[in-house]
């Protein structure tokens, strides 16, 4: 069984000043301006489990919207979409968390959000603080931590689960050097164990170390799916002409 | 409807969290806490049997035992459909950024409210002892009636939540509707004042099947009554279902109308 399959995926945005007042509908309904924008284009990929990639393009070139069509944030606006297995996202760290919460308190909160029960959180407890490692700040609100400690906290909750599906999206650009490769190794170990991995990035080494297979997405075209050794000096190439 | 309440069960423990975190954020930073729960509706029974006791003369005795059996019922009601419109509107963050059930914003605000109405419903205790009366076994059916009046605000609540991500007016109409519905709805008059010729208005009145039935255990202390209260609950199961597959379809569009 596939991990993933996209089918046709279309995704339109409409640009426009959206009616959202009553006296829009009522006014403006026959003359207000719609700007189209096709964010990804009748993409199809099909990704078997275990399977690690990269998603590359530049910026709006609809590797974020694919990412969140994925994790059911957003729908597909024609086309299917099939999911086998628990995704985890790692789309935005620490959307759950409550500024004024104790971090153990957003933990259990975030968690929750994640769909653990409390006996879930409460197995994870020890190992989500000590991957943090933030120590005894975590009994202080969150509002008071760095935002390396914030996002530590985040990532630390993300990843507690081993999910069949891990989606990242950019967001290893926080945080310190040390902590960055914890990050990784972590990544690494989840694939080992057999979560398929989509990983959007800019960052070249990352996708390097991470992904077997990349995904070339530009203007919301599929233009490459490959190897890495295929697409990567091909999406070079492009770059810099 | 089904898969609806599957997500929402395996969700559960959000749903413990979200609705702690729902209370203990409406008393918070206030100095009596969640005592408020308690003075809120206990200022406005003074206030309204000053009015409409003490002013209006309205000939009901024990008015102020009257006023709490509709009264406390009512603003929970209001608050829950207040509140659940903007239950959509107000976690844009979460819903932009995370997946999750999202008629778990709507259940956990409505079940807010109602932990709310259990404080509020404390003032019995002492309404009760100013009154020199007792509890009757009539209050056995007072979860049977908290749970249709749960399902039918919940109902009304997904619908309101995902419309108003698209007519954000709607929280503004809602205002109106409701101050209608208050004076429209026996709570601060019985219904048997409602001259004969428009009480068939007033019988097709959903909230009024539930207020009615507190007023008749509390106040009355009789039997509510069974026929309306089965047929309304039916009718909250069936409007339930209409309300997930409506949302089920709004819910699409969430995340870029926010």
């Amino acid at each position: 069984m596939k991990s993933i399959v996209i089918n046709n995926l279309s995704k339109k945005f409409t640009l426009s000043n959206r009616p959202k007042s009553l006296k829009d509908w009522l006014l403006l309904h026959d003359n207000k301006i719609k700007r189209e924008y096709w964010a990804l284009n009748n993409i199809n990929v099909s990704i078997n489990p275990g399977e690690s990639i990269g998603v590359i393009g530049t910026n709006g070139s609809g590797k974020s919207t694919l990412l969140k069509i994925i994790s059911k944030i957003l729908y597909p606006t024609s086309g299917e979409i099939e999911i086998n297995g628990t995704i985890s996202s790692l789309l935005e760290l620490g959307a759950g968390f409550k500024p004024d919460y104790t971090g153990r308190e957003n933990v259990y909160l975030n968690g929750s959000i994640l769909g653990l029960s409390k006996k879930e959180i409460d197995d994870k407890f020890e190992s989500i603080l000590e991957f943090s490692e933030i120590g005894d700040f975590i009994d202080q609100p969150v509002r008071t931590y760095s935002s390396g400690m914030y996002m530590r906290l985040a990532y630390s909750v993300a990843v507690s689960s081993i999910p069949d599906i891990l989606l990242i999206d950019e967001i290893l650009s926080v945080g310190d050097s040390k902590f960055k490769k914890k990050c990784i190794n972590k990544i690494m170990e989840l694939k080992q164990q057999g979560t398929t991995i989509l990983l959007v990035s800019h960052s070249d080494s990352m996708v390097n170390k991470i992904c077997d297979r990349l995904i070339w997405l530009d203007k919301g075209n599929l233009v490459m799916d490959g190897s890495s050794n295929e697409v990567m000096p091909c999406y070079k190439e492009k770059l810099n002409s | 409807m089904l898969i609806n309440l599957k997500a929402i069960y395996k969700y559960k423990n959000m749903v413990f969290y979200f609705t702690r975190s729902e209370i203990r954020n409406r008393y918070k930073g206030s100095i009596l806490g969640v005592l408020w729960a308690l003075l809120n509706p206990l200022f406005l029974l003074i206030l309204y049997s000053f009015v409409f006791s003490f002013v209006m003369k309205v000939q009901i005795t024990h008015y102020l035992l009257f006023l709490f059996a509709g009264l406390v019922p009512w603003l929970c009601f209001k608050s829950s459909i207040l509140s659940s419109s903007g239950s959509i509107v107000g976690n844009g963050g979460l819903i932009k950024k995370i997946y999750f059930p999202r008629e778990i914003l709507i259940i956990t605000s409505i079940l807010g409210n109602f932990v709310n109405m259990f404080i509020g419903l404390l003032l019995i205790v002492p309404l009760l002892f100013i009154y020199k009366m007792g509890i009757n076994i009539n209050y056995l059916f007072l979860p049977l009636i908290i749970l249709i009046q749960f399902l039918f605000s919940l109902s009304i609540g997904l619908v309101i939540s995902a419309l108003t991500v698209f007519v954000r007016d709607l929280r503004q109409i809602l205002d109106i509707i409701m101050m209608g519905l208050f004076y429209t709805t026996p709570i601060v008059y019985r219904s048997e004042m409602i001259p004969e010729k428009i009480k068939l208005l007033f019988r097709v009145n959903p909230i009024a099947i539930i207020i009615k039935s507190y007023q008749d255990i509390i106040y009355h202390g009789v039997v509510p009554d069974i026929l309306s209260l089965t047929l309304l609950g039916i009718v909250s199961i069936i409007l339930l279902f209409i309300a997930f597959k409506i949302f089920n379809r709004l819910n699409r569009w969430f995340a870029e109308h926010i």
